[in-house]
């Protein structure tokens, strides 16, 4: 009998039911997750009850930006993770999770996972590799890195990160470093809406109470994707079912789409137009919030900025809106938008039936991220919550930053004083935030280089636009001198990188992230659940590469071992920031990191942990996440006290704001402003509305800005109001004859995130087709047979796709999902076989390593085959049953990058033709010369800084990283 | 008592397939096969177009046609009404994938071993709910008592409206649909198109409504954009099992006549070939049998752990008492006992018959088959058994000197059982039947079986029929040899297009 066997006989005697009678419930309490006993479920169908034991570790999930709760259940006996569930105690998960967070274990368990540090051994893309320890590539490294920063070449040290997964800790390392190195993924996601919001009111981000809302109006498809899929689509749907409408703004039938009351599938880049037809409509129905738009909206600005002629009174601010969006009639909206005008008017009717403050909406993606001018969406959407004084009210939207709570970390360096401009260039002061797509065409166009460029779960080759420019500066030495691939897995990026340090997933790291998934504040704590899981067995762990699989390991300890390593002897003043704070002149342990921040940094958190007789570390070690205490709605009337002011020396300027000497609100002199700058706004403390002092909003009037000196004062004074911007693929633009259409490559679906669920063999075989919608009456017309092949022609090149007809697509209006078309040049190793197909690659000169800068930029992709069975250590990859790769579209698209927001503007004009003979599916052709040019053409349209004062850029915005005031200074 | 069930709110369901992944984290469920599945269709025109779910899984049926067809136990009810199985017992026999309307069953390719939704049994005898239902973001799926009135389930049921799958199959399913679309939860009403599914890749193994014709295709209403395979689980080893059987029933059959009309002292033909060819057929039977068990060496346990409300163990056993019957009678001949040979001819009859016949009960039981359910199924089988029987004598008949006469009554069987057949089939695919059957037919007669199905008609019954016809009257057995050969091949073809076209109607 073996061990389990044995174990079995005596099994069921002790194990008793959680609760009495037949009731279930979801998990067991936590009183019992250090030593908790299920049964095993593939026993159990040989007709075995076998114990098996587990300690149960919440940790945080690691695939989309929601970071929901997961709860690793280690089995005991083998010391392996057997599966993810999901973490009861956290406020935004609930314990609930979608598809992504039990496909985790897919993650932990890929059999051709990357377990070690490895170092390119031919040229870089040859696909060599040599097996390096962690110490020679710390030590490599780390001594290039320290080198560069010696010779005063900081700028050529950037750290580029896709999915950041937590709030502070690299904002501390860089500034530590002393470095303006941040670059993100902001503007291939969400550069457009943020610009929109922050617009209005500082903050860049909304936060819908979609729970409690009377209308929930989505430009997005929340119930799949979005900012936050599972949190958010749970509270949708709570809402719905009390009774809330839903209103879908999607040229698609998303799963959102048809979940909702309306869809409304207008033309991409109206949604701006629709969004003031309501917003007008409202006006002329009467039904919106006079009282708070009287008291929070800067309206008298408006007035004196627009309507000389008009006695500046708040009477006249109705019938100023009226004439000022006279155009923007529901009929009107309707040739625009291509939807009934009817349906405008009935919308309009429920939205207004939500005055007051029940409205909520969320525009992320989608339009704004897709359209030139599409900032404008998320303003004129917000516009909706304005006017019916839906803002910070419970059923509203928040701004994010008051239902996120980012700690102040540890021994917090003062801030670096540097500008980056292959980052933050100065054509583009407000945007927000990197110009991360145009990186490459910077290193091409000579302003600058990179002597050491770390991707960081980051896949720029396959994920951005023209991924073809980015592989040629990857692989040119002189534009790139190293390349450091910081990834959980392969991906077409990290094939052109000269070292691949395996960091972990979900259950493998340290993070501490926060979002607005609802009207409240928490903190989860992602951790490495085998180091837990050794702690809790008495053992300590002194780097997690110990306990992880293989030598997977950690970015957060990874840090600390390679600034020592930079600066081992600390005269450059940075090994002092990830010294130990108790024994200084040793090394920063995570543990202390995180002791100290969790004691220090989260109000109330202490006091929870003492309840419990824990430490606060222990606390979020056993919970994995915390519910900050408080009320978060309507923050901007809190009272702010005498006493307050007079703490902060407030000084009461003209306009009734409350000013700080010494900050971005209130200086002689840039150099006054010194440390850090708050992450939004200009520090000023409050804001007299009707005689009181009150909190306010983070823009300079401490209102809601319906007009924005901001975007006057820096260039765009006809943008001051919110308005529709005609976008790039405006459906009038289009010569539908000629086989023009508008191309959405943007959409998601609800089991697949980016690039890293490649290594998830489940999320793969649900989804892996690859096919371009497109409504019949237009396959008709453009002569597309059923499933047959399409040549997208787009400014730069061409791919090779199949076709799918729906009526879930506006005619005129193509897409494809943004997930497929993963690829692989080696047979054997590259991006995961469960999604990637094998292709072959010409280039210029015949190859893929002489960075062409030349403009002889012919590019050439053949897919070889797509998804095949394949050989590994898991006997489910002989049993993949499905062959569609997909097809990398973004190679094909040239950058669009807004010339104010910065976002790379997805939407494709694009021209869909039958393939032709020599055409085969997944074909690309790409002419990176012509990138280069409509990179000078959108960079064209830009009015560049600096801004008032000589800055780069306004103060009061949001900034990664913020640099100390003086280093805006041109 | 505890009646344990699930609701699944598509009133709220986001179609996010999480249910779809945790079950397949609890269960360790390999690619290509799943417990539970969602299920897209999408229905309507622009902007008027809207996609619709279902949730689909073993329905823990109160009258589990899976349990009833289990030959060994390996799927059983418990007493909380949840279907849960053994695989410890399971041959993989499949029988139980025909038997479930609602596709809940497959193959484990790890196992070999039929597997399915158990409701997390292991899990619900901790009170931890399903995994599917903890997992689920928007709490779409309940499960609880619906004999406990305070379960959330039961107060749900009260209130609200709920629909099951294929209530028709008088299964008593115990998943229950509150919002679902009537077409999303009916396989026959929507259909994948040729351009595919919304984002996977369509194969053979999805099942589709098989064939287009205006009565069928008005009833479609929407196109299925998402689904999961489902293979057919009966194939060549069973139609070929229809066809040794047939022959070997028949064989003892028309031997059994022969010698009730006074021909048992034909001793090398009607006391040692019949038998033989009988007992040779039967054995290729028992081998077809096991060969297509997915776990072939437990092929015993139908006879060690039997569950006898199966007819695959009655079957077995009455295949048996066939081999009995025909080895006495083998060795009745062998051994010149004419007494012997004689007593075994109405034995003989019955088992012949019951082993051509009994498969007309086993797929009875096969709830999820329509085309199976038809009251001829019995007839044709027998009909079938003549003329397979009487080809099986007639072959080989000239190297035997019989009596005329027996050349006489083998060439009528022949043609009779042939005639026989034509007009049972005749009749029986133009009587109208369930949508289901009518699909089943078209896919036999027009769609991918066709070719089968007409040569099994045309050449198996028609020229056959015609040629025993000549053959009897000219009392030609070189003719009804031929006769006879085109007789079988006709049968084996007839029967492959009859046991694929119906399982090529979709239940999910």
């Amino acid at each position: 009998m073996s061990l389990r066997e044995e174990m079995t006989t005596a099994a069921r005697a002790d194990l008793e039911r959680l609760l009495p009678g037949s009731s279930l419930t979801n998990y067991p309490p936590i009183d019992k997750w250090q030593d908790w006993v299920e049964l095993d479920s593939k026993d159990w169908a040989h007709g075995k009850k076998t114990k098996r034991r587990f300690s149960l570790i919440p940790t945080t999930c690691f695939n989309c930006e929601a970071c929901c709760g997961l709860l690793a259940y280690v089995d005991k006996d083998t010391g392996e993770i057997q599966k993810f569930e999901g973490n009861p105690h956290h406020p935004a998960s609930r314990g609930r999770n979608c598809a992504k967070g039990p496909a985790t274990i897919n993650q932990v368990h890929d059999a051709d996972r990357i377990l070690y540090p490895l170092k390119r051994a031919g040229k870089r893309g040859e696909g060599k590799w040599e097996r390096i320890d962690w110490a020679q590539a710390l030590e490599e490294i780390g001594s290039r890195i320290g080198k560069a920063f010696r010779e005063g070449r900081r700028k050529e040290v950037m750290y580029h990160v896709g999915r950041p997964g937590d709030d502070s800790y690299m904002e501390r390392v860089l500034h530590a470093w002393g470095l303006d190195g941040h670059n993100s993924h902001t503007n291939i996601c969400s550069s457009g809406a943020r610009v929109g919001y922050a617009a209005w009111m500082g903050f860049d981000r909304p936060s819908g109470d979609h729970a409690n809302a009377k209308v929930i109006f989505l430009i997005s498809s929340h119930l799949e994707a979005g900012h936050y899929f599972n949190p958010h689509a749970q509270r949708i749907i709570e809402g719905k079912m009390r009774g809330a409408k839903v209103v879908c703004v999607d040229p698609r039938l998303s799963n959102t789409a048809s979940m909702s009351d309306y869809w409304l599938p207008v033309w991409p880049g109206t949604e701006a137009f629709l969004c003031l037809a309501i917003a007008r409509q409202l006006i002329v129905n009467g039904t919106w919030d006079r009282d708070f738009v009287r008291r929070w909206v800067n309206w008298d600005v408006f007035l004196r900025e627009t309507r000389p002629d008009l006695e500046c009174t708040f009477d006249n601010l109705a019938p100023a809106l009226l004439d000022l969006y006279a155009d923007y009639t529901p009929e009107k909206a309707e040739h625009m938008c291509g939807i009934d005008a009817r349906k405008i008017y009935e919308i309009a009717e429920h939205i207004g039936r939500a005055v007051p403050g029940r409205l909520s909406t969320h525009n992320w993606r989608a339009s704004a991220a897709g359209n030139e001018g599409g900032w404008q969406t998320s303003r004129t959407l917000f516009f909706l919550n304005v006017l019916t004084g839906s803002v910070g009210t419970e059923g509203g939207t928040s701004p994010n930053g008051w239902n996120k709570f980012i700690p102040v970390p540890p021994k917090n360096p003062h801030p670096h004083g540097d500008w980056n401009e292959l980052t933050w260039p100065k054509e583009y002061p407000l945007s927000h935030h990197e110009l991360s797509i145009l990186l490459p065409h910077f290193l091409k166009d000579g302003r600058g280089k990179l002597d050491t460029y770390f991707t960081r779960v980051y896949n720029p080759i396959w994920t951005n636009p023209d991924g073809f420019t980015w592989l040629e500066a990857l692989t040119n030495e002189d534009m790139v001198g190293c390349h450091v691939a910081l990834t959980p897995i392969w991906s077409e990026t990290a094939w052109f990188a000269d070292y691949v340090l395996p960091m972990g997933v979900a259950s493998e790291r340290h993070d501490v992230a926060s979002y607005e998934t609802h009207m409240g504040r928490w903190i989860g704590f992602r951790q490495p659940v085998m180091k837990v899981y050794a702690e809790q067995q008495g053992k300590s762990v002194e780097r997690t590469y110990d306990v992880n699989p293989g030598e997977v390991w950690e970015e957060h300890e990874f840090w600390i071992d390679l600034s020592w390593r930079i600066d081992p002897d600390g005269s450059l003043g940075i090994r002092e920031h990830f010294e130990s704070i108790k024994q200084p002149g040793t090394p920063l342990s995570i543990d202390e990191y995180y002791a100290h921040l969790f004691e220090h940094s989260v109000p109330g958190l202490p006091e929870a942990a003492a309840g419990e007789g824990l430490t606060p570390l222990a606390y979020m070690r056993k919970y994995g996440a915390f519910s900050l205490p408080g009320n978060q709605e309507r923050v901007h009337e809190k009272v702010v006290t005498p006493h307050e002011l007079e703490a902060a020396k407030a000084v009461r300027d003209a306009e009734g704001v409350y000013r700080v000497p010494g900050t971005a609100g209130m200086h002689a002199s840039i150099d006054e402003v010194n440390g850090h700058m708050p992450f939004i706004g200009d520090g000023s403390v409050g804001v007299d509305i009707e005689g009181e002092v009150k909190f306010g909003f983070p823009t300079p009037s401490r209102k809601l800005e319906l007009f924005s000196p901001t975007m006057r004062d820096w260039g765009w004074p006809e943008y001051a109001l919110p308005t529709w911007i005609p976008s790039h693929v405006h459906w009038e633009k289009l010569n539908f004859e000629a086989g023009e259409r508008i191309l959405v490559p943007t959409f998601r679906l609800p089991t697949l995130i980016h690039t890293r669920s490649a290594q998830s063999k489940w999320l793969a075989e649900l989804s892996h087709a690859h096919p371009l919608w497109i409504h019949p009456s237009d396959a008709e017309k453009l002569g597309i047979d059923v499933n047959g092949l399409v040549r997208v022609t787009t400014q730069t090149g061409y791919f090779v796709i199949k076709a799918w007809r729906t009526e879930g697509i506006r005619p005129g209006v193509v897409a494809a999902s943004h997930h497929m078309g993963r690829w692989r040049l080696d047979e054997h190793t590259g991006t995961p076989g469960w999604t990637a197909g094998v292709v072959s690659l010409s280039g210029p000169h015949g190859g893929f390593g002489s960075g062409d800068a030349s403009g002889d930029g012919q590019w050439h992709m053949r897919q070889e085959h797509g998804i095949q069975t394949f050989e590994s250590g898991d006997p489910d990859s002989q049993r993949v049953w499905w062959s569609d790769a997909g097809v990398h579209q973004n190679l094909t698209f040239p950058v669009q990058p807004d010339p104010i927001s910065g976002m790379h503007c997805w939407l494709q004009h694009v021209t869909v033709s039958p393939a032709r003979p020599e055409d085969r599916y997944g074909d690309i052709a790409v002419d990176t010369g012509r990138s280069m040019e409509v990179f000078h053409e959108w960079l064209a349209k830009t009015r560049p800084g600096p801004g008032p004062g000589g800055l780069r850029r306004p103060l009061h915005f949001a900034r990664p990283v913020k640099p100390l005031a003086s280093a805006y200074r041109v | 008592m505890t009646r344990y069930a699930f609701l699944i709110d598509h009133d709220t369901c986001i179609g996010c397939h999480a249910c779809t992944i945790a079950c397949k984290s609890e269960h360790d469920v390999p690619l290509g096969v799943n417990r539970t599945w969602v299920k897209y269709i999408e229905k309507g025109e622009f902007p008027d177009s809207r996609r619709f779910y279902s949730v689909n899984r073993c329905n823990h049926c109160e009258d589990a046609p899976c349990v009833s067809i289990c030959p060994t136990n390996a799927l059983f009810s418990r007493k909380d009404g949840i279907v849960d199985f053994n695989d410890s017992n399971c041959i993989g026999c499949k029988s139980c994938m025909n038997a479930c309307p609602y596709d809940a069953l497959y193959i484990n390719p790890e196992t070999q071993t039929a597997h399915k939704c158990n409701f997390c049994t292991h899990r619900v005898e901790l009170s931890l709910e399903p995994s599917c239902v903890v997992v689920c973001p928007t709490q779409s799926i309940i499960a609880g008592d619906i004999e406990d009135p305070t379960s959330k389930i039961s107060q749900m049921l009260g209130r609200y409206d709920t629909k099951v799958r294929a209530p028709e199959q008088g299964t008593k399913p115990h998943v229950f649909y509150k919002g679902a679309d009537e077409a999303a939860l009916d396989p026959l009403r929507t259909k994948i198109l040729e351009d595919g599914m919304i984002w996977a890749d369509t194969t053979k193994h999805h099942p589709t409504v098989p064939v287009s014709t205006p009565s069928i295709d008005k009833n479609i209403v929407a196109r299925t954009a998402y689904t999961t395979n489902h293979p057919m689980a009966w194939k060549g080893k069973v139609s070929s099992y229809l066809v040794t059987k047939g022959i070997a029933g028949g064989a003892l059959m028309v031997a059994g006549l022969l010698s009730l009309m006074g021909h048992s002292d034909e001793r090398a033909f009607v006391g040692v070939y019949a038998p033989t060819a009988a007992l040779f057929f039967a054995a290729v039977t028992g081998l077809l049998l096991i060969l297509d068990l997915k776990q072939p060496t437990r092929f015993h346990y139908i006879f060690t752990r039997p569950q006898w409300g199966s007819w695959l163990v009655k079957g077995s056993f009455i295949l048996l008492a066939m081999g009995l019957v025909g080895s006495l009678w083998w060795l009745g001949g062998l051994f010149d006992m004419a007494s012997l040979v004689r007593a075994m001819a109405i034995p003989g009859i019955i088992f012949g018959a019951g082993t051509a016949g009994y498969t007309a009960w086993l797929f009875a039981q096969c709830e999820g088959r329509d085309l199976w359910q038809t009251p001829l199924m019995l007839p044709v089988l027998l009909a079938q058994a003549v003329s397979a029987g009487a080809a099986a004598l007639i072959i080989p008949i000239a190297a035997f000197d019989v009596d005329p006469a027996v050349e006489n009554i083998v060439l009528w069987s022949l043609f009779g059982g042939l005639v026989a057949q034509a007009v049972l089939v005749a009749i029986e695919v133009t009587s109208h039947g369930s949508v289901s059957v009518e699909m089943a037919t078209a896919a036999m007669m027009r769609g991918e079986y066709r070719g089968r199905f007409w040569f099994g008609v045309t050449v198996g019954m028609v020229g056959a029929g015609v040629l025993a016809l000549i053959a009897a009257a000219q009392g030609n057995v070189a003719l009804g040899a031929v006769a006879g050969v085109l007789a079988l091949a006709g049968l084996g073809a007839y029967e492959d297009a009859f046991v694929r076209a119906g399982q090529s109607v979709p239940l999910s």
